[in-house]
């Protein structure tokens, strides 16, 4: 990774007694696609906007290129940003719009023709140029945005939920193209999604966060193979969640049973929060398994049935592409790498548990993200 | 049912749009009574053009509403910003003491204005002259502002906060994110908001009258004064081409919103040839707002001294009908000097509007009883007759003898006078019955009885008639006159003063009390009319006189004025206009014949030794007359006991009646 460029230390935000952020520390490198990821509510769009410089920190830095920006005002931060409804000026045409940085920054009229049309080019918008915004579709005025920000070869972009008002197949075609135009321009993007399946193909670096404080920092792989706490765990993916007791190093006890893991360093007998992807777990014949359930319902996902399965009263989920019939009794296999041991935080026994679960939720939950502050 | 739907629709349109079209069609009457139409005519329409003073009026009212739009806008716009800014509980209260002064009658706004005013300038400030174009703009500016705040807020917060958080991050600086995005945004709410505080303020008169100085008067303010006499047909011609302009202004400014509506929608993108065309006509606009603003202010302010004169409405020969135009001729024979006339209607007016200060005026015109007041209340200043040569012609008698307001002709310079007499006409009115003052109570012409409303002129004609003293201040003798008065209440058409003219002229009245020179005038419009002077009861002699009062600036100018009012040429070309008499017996020479030979307007010395003035009671009694005078005269209906209910009534029906209609039919939709 290349050097850093942005440096935020010890972030609080207050909005009228309530603490929006509490103690956010993370840097963020050159050329680097970083996504802050979490519920509604966590932080995330907050912590963006004083990156902006739209909000002044309670207390903390912000650094960028290592001077203190506080008080930088955004009309002079080297920082464009994508707003979450694109908020184009709807009095502008498309070129218009583009060329707003520009014209503010008094560049000769030839060069702002010239970087508007290249501008234009790469968001695909290439005559498009005297529609009016109104006239545009979603997607077309996502790419605007885009191109507005970019125009000004920013350092960093900011995108705020830049996807959130499209639909699924247009927000899939615009992560590519996202990704794309970061790696082409070379620039700094920092992303704010709820989405984790965005977060996890588009970034760099992902930063979960809830409650206002950062829950885990890392590579999409690492996040999602190594979550710290039950939180992240639960919400990157589908996880279950079990009450375990390490022995001793690669050696858990759950559910009656000790299984071999790939884990260590934590106190002999002490008390572990123990993750099992589920689509780790391999369904075998009840005699063979380490474990014997019931299935107790099956919904049909297209790649895989989600089968929930009980366990001496406790609901697995698990993701399987065998069919099995529900009230059938099955067995399954762990092996070592597919247990994740984490240490026990705030969120234990809240997440992991399918004694509840409908897939209906799901949707529901996903729907409440869309709502972002 | 949709059928009758429509025809309500039209219905209520001929409704709100019938008065319009009356005075539509009344600007092009040739003739001058409203009441008939005889033919069309655009003779209006050139008078009007050429009118310099109504167009110098309407000039004045346009500048103020421009002036006073310009300021709102601007400080209306930035403080809905301001108050947009705010958190929701403060936005809240704040639009809401915004809002309390569009709901305030405008009399109290007016009157708290004015004392303002008066007390900031005269109080603090120690300037005289605390009424001026100033004040009279920051009053438009306060019933404006509140209107743009309230256009403007809803565009704000219709707008996506984003696109100000958007501009900075494009570079802007707050400012500059006002200017290039917001503004934009809300700019339709800022020219809805424009437009409503340009109309408000163009025709606002009720505020305006109270916080108008000398030095600049607007189009209302200045109609309201003329009460002497009808409005002019010319006005009719004036207001038909206000409610066009508004008319235009207003279907223009849909159709653009029509338009921008439509183009939001469609693809083609907006044509370069519009775009420039649009600019070109906003441009034309701003070029021709500043120009005329300009031209309009600078052009009122030369380095001329400027002579403020208050005079009764149509109390002095202006040009018209062939007259001379005195303020013309003055003006010619001094350069330097600019006549700026303003008028009051009624001497207890002009008294009052003296005494509330703030203004600054050169030259009155009042009655004798007034005159005799206000020199006890020292109100006036004593004349320098080094400046008056022409006094000479001022006839001794009985204007420079004894006369009753004036004694030692220190303070006052004789304008004109006349007699109050009885007007009926010939035609309906028996002459056995014209025996005396009487006639106004005679029974048999009940309902065609019209009686001068002003509680002097009233208590006069009943002290006559009871042949008591004019100018007692016994109780029981005013409360003898008063129960008078009420006794003819019942006879009485209508207490007037200048309803009076069509009244008679067109019969609708038979007999009223009224001034000689008037009387005169409506003489020459109806033949049949009668002027009668109950010589032996008594009847009142008045006498309007110039004067100076002590608020005056330019006191050299207006001894000037005074004295040019006093050459006979020109006293007499005044007495054509204004039909009364002249204190100046050489006037006579240049007047018309038929005026200086009318017994009417000079009755004979002997006649003329039976009038008497009135003279200035204390105030205590003239607050008791005037209690009484209310008390006689005030409960009889002005229209009189005729069906004048009906038309209001059946309006009111056809209004519920369609209301009831649409919900019914409403309602019968959805189901």
């Amino acid at each position: 990774m290349s050097k850093e460029l942005i440096r935020l230390r010890d972030l609080t935000m207050e909005f009228d007694g309530e603490r929006i952020l509490d103690g956010i520390n993370l840097y963020i490198n050159d050329h680097e696609f970083l996504t802050l990821l979490g519920p509604s509510g966590c932080g995330k769009t907050t912590t963006l906007r004083i990156i902006g410089g739209f909000l002044t920190p309670t207390s903390g830095t912000v650094t960028f290129d290592g001077k203190c920006i506080n008080d930088v005002p955004p009309y002079e931060r080297q920082i464009n940003t994508v707003f979450q409804r694109y908020a184009l000026f709807p009095h502008l045409n498309v070129f218009d719009n583009i060329a707003f940085g520009l014209r503010v920054a008094k560049l000769p009229k030839e060069e702002i023709n010239q970087r508007v049309q290249e501008m234009l080019e790469i968001v695909s918008l290439k005559g498009y140029g005297h529609r009016r915004i109104q006239s545009l579709s979603g997607g077309q005025q996502q790419r605007v945005a885009i191109a507005r920000a970019l125009v000004n070869r920013p350092k960093v972009l900011l995108l705020d939920e830049p996807l959130g008002a499209l639909d699924l197949r247009l927000r899939k075609d615009m992560q590519i193209e996202l990704k794309r135009i970061q790696q082409a321009m070379g620039i700094t993007f920092v992303y704010v999604t709820h989405d984790q399946e965005e977060a996890l193909s588009m970034s760099d670096t992902v930063v979960v966060m809830d409650k206002g404080r950062i829950q885990q920092i890392g590579k999409p792989e690492d996040i999602y193979n190594e979550p710290k706490n039950a939180f992240v765990a639960d919400f990157i993916g589908e996880s279950n969640i079990l009450d375990g007791v390490m022995l001793e190093d690669y050696k858990v006890r759950f559910f009656g049973r000790t299984f071999q893991c790939v884990d260590k360093g934590f106190a002999p007998n002490e008390s572990v929060d123990v993750v099992i992807r589920p689509e780790d777990i391999d369904i075998v014949a009840p005699d063979e398994g380490h474990l014997v359930g019931t299935v107790t319902s099956v919904t049909f996902k297209g790649l895989n049935y989600d089968i929930i399965v009980e366990f001496k009263g406790f609901k697995w989920l698990i993701q399987t592409t065998d069919h099995c019939a529900e009230g059938s009794t099955i067995g399954i296999r762990l092996n070592p790498e597919d247990i994740h041991i984490m240490k026990k935080s705030e969120y234990s026994g809240m997440f992991g548990d399918y004694s509840s679960y409908s897939a209906e939720y799901d949707e529901l939950t996903e729907d409440a993200g869309d709502e972002e502050e | 049912m949709k059928k009758a739907n429509r025809i309500l629709t039209i219905l209520m349109f001929v409704f709100l749009y019938i008065p319009m079209v009356v005075l539509i069609v009344a600007s092009f009457n040739t003739g001058k009574d409203i009441t008939q139409f005889e033919g069309f005519t655009l003779k209006q329409y050139t008078e009007l053009f050429r009118d310099e003073d109504l167009l110098g009026l309407l000039g004045n009212s346009i500048l103020i509403a421009l002036l006073s739009t310009a300021i709102s806008v601007t400080f209306g716009t930035l403080a809905a910003v301001g108050i947009h800014r705010l958190k929701p509980k403060m936005r809240k209260l704040v639009m809401s003491l915004t809002n309390i002064p569009m709901t305030n009658p405008d009399i109290v706004t007016g009157v708290s204005l004015s004392l303002l005013f008066v007390f900031v300038g005269t109080g603090l400030l120690g300037n005289r002259e605390s009424l001026n174009f100033g004040t009279l703009l920051i009053a438009h500016v306060t019933f404006g502002l509140p209107y743009v705040i309230l256009n403007v807020m809803p565009k704000l917060q219709q707008m996506n906060p984003a696109l100000t958080d958007a501009a900075m991050d494009l570079g802007c600086t707050p400012v500059q994110a006002f200017f290039k995005v917001i503004i934009h945004e809300i700019m339709p709410g800022i020219v809805s908001g424009g437009i409503m505080a340009f109309t408000m303020s163009l025709d606002d008169f009720v505020i305006s009258y109270f916080v108008t100085g000398s030095d600049f008067v607007t189009l209302p303010v200045e109609i309201y004064t003329y009460t002497k006499k009808p409005i002019q047909p010319k006005v009719y011609a004036m207001f038909t081409l206000l409610f066009l302009l508004i008319a235009v202004l207003m279907v223009g400014m849909n159709l653009l919103q029509i338009r921008a509506d439509r183009k939001k929608d469609s693809k083609r993108p907006e044509s370069r040839g519009w775009r420039i065309a649009k600019r070109c006509v906003a441009g034309a606009l701003v070029v021709a707002l500043i120009v005329g603003g300009g031209f309009l202010f600078f052009g009122n302010r030369q380095e001329k001294i400027i002579l403020n004169v208050k005079n009764w409405g149509m109390n002095m020969a202006d040009g018209t009908d062939g007259t001379l135009d005195i303020i013309a001729a003055f003006e010619e024979k001094y350069p330097n000097i600019k006549v700026n006339m303003s008028y009051y209607e009624s001497n207890e007016a002009l008294y009052s509007q003296l005494k509330n200060g703030g203004i600054t005026v050169d030259v009155i015109i009042p009655s004798d009883y007034m005159i005799d007041r206000m020199i006890k209340e020292g109100m006036l200043e004593k004349l320098n007759f080094d400046n008056i040569p022409n006094f000479r012609y001022v006839d001794e008698e009985p204007f420079k003898n004894q006369n009753s307001y004036d004694p030692t002709n220190e303070y006052s310079v004789p304008y004109t006078w006349g007699t109050v007499g009885i007007l009926y006409n010939s035609k309906y009115v028996d002459e056995a019955d014209v025996t005396g003052w009487e006639l106004m109570w005679n029974e048999n012409y009940a309902g065609k009885i019209l009686m001068i409303d002003n509680s002097r002129d009233a208590m006069g004609i009943a002290q006559y008639l009871l042949g008591y003293d004019v100018n007692t201040m016994d109780k029981a003798q005013l409360q003898a006159c008063a129960d008078k008065l009420a006794q003819q209440r019942p006879l009485v058409q209508q207490y007037v003063m200048d309803q009076i003219y069509s009244t008679m002229e067109n019969e609708e009245a038979w007999i009223a009390a009224y001034y000689a020179g008037d009387c005169m005038l409506m003489m020459e419009n109806n033949p049949d009319l009668r002027f009668y002077l109950p010589e032996h009861q008594g009847f009142n002699r008045f006498t309007d006189a110039m004067c100076i009062p002590t608020c005056c600036k330019e006191k050299e100018a207006a001894e000037l004025f005074i004295n040019f009012l006093c050459d006979p040429e020109i006293s007499g070309a005044n007495m054509d206009y204004i039909c009364y008499a002249s204190p100046i017996s050489e006037a006579k020479q240049y007047m018309e014949d038929y005026l200086a030979e009318s017994d009417i307007i000079y009755p004979s010395k002997e006649v003329l030794a039976k009038g008497t003035a009135y003279r200035y009671l204390s105030e205590e009694t003239s607050r008791f007359v005037e209690g009484l005078y209310q008390n006689a005269t005030k409960t009889v209906d002005a229209s009189g006991p005729d069906n004048g209910w009906i038309v209001p009534a059946v309006l009111i029906v056809v209004m519920a009646g369609t209301m009831v209609l649409l919900i019914v039919t409403r309602k019968r939709r959805k189901l």
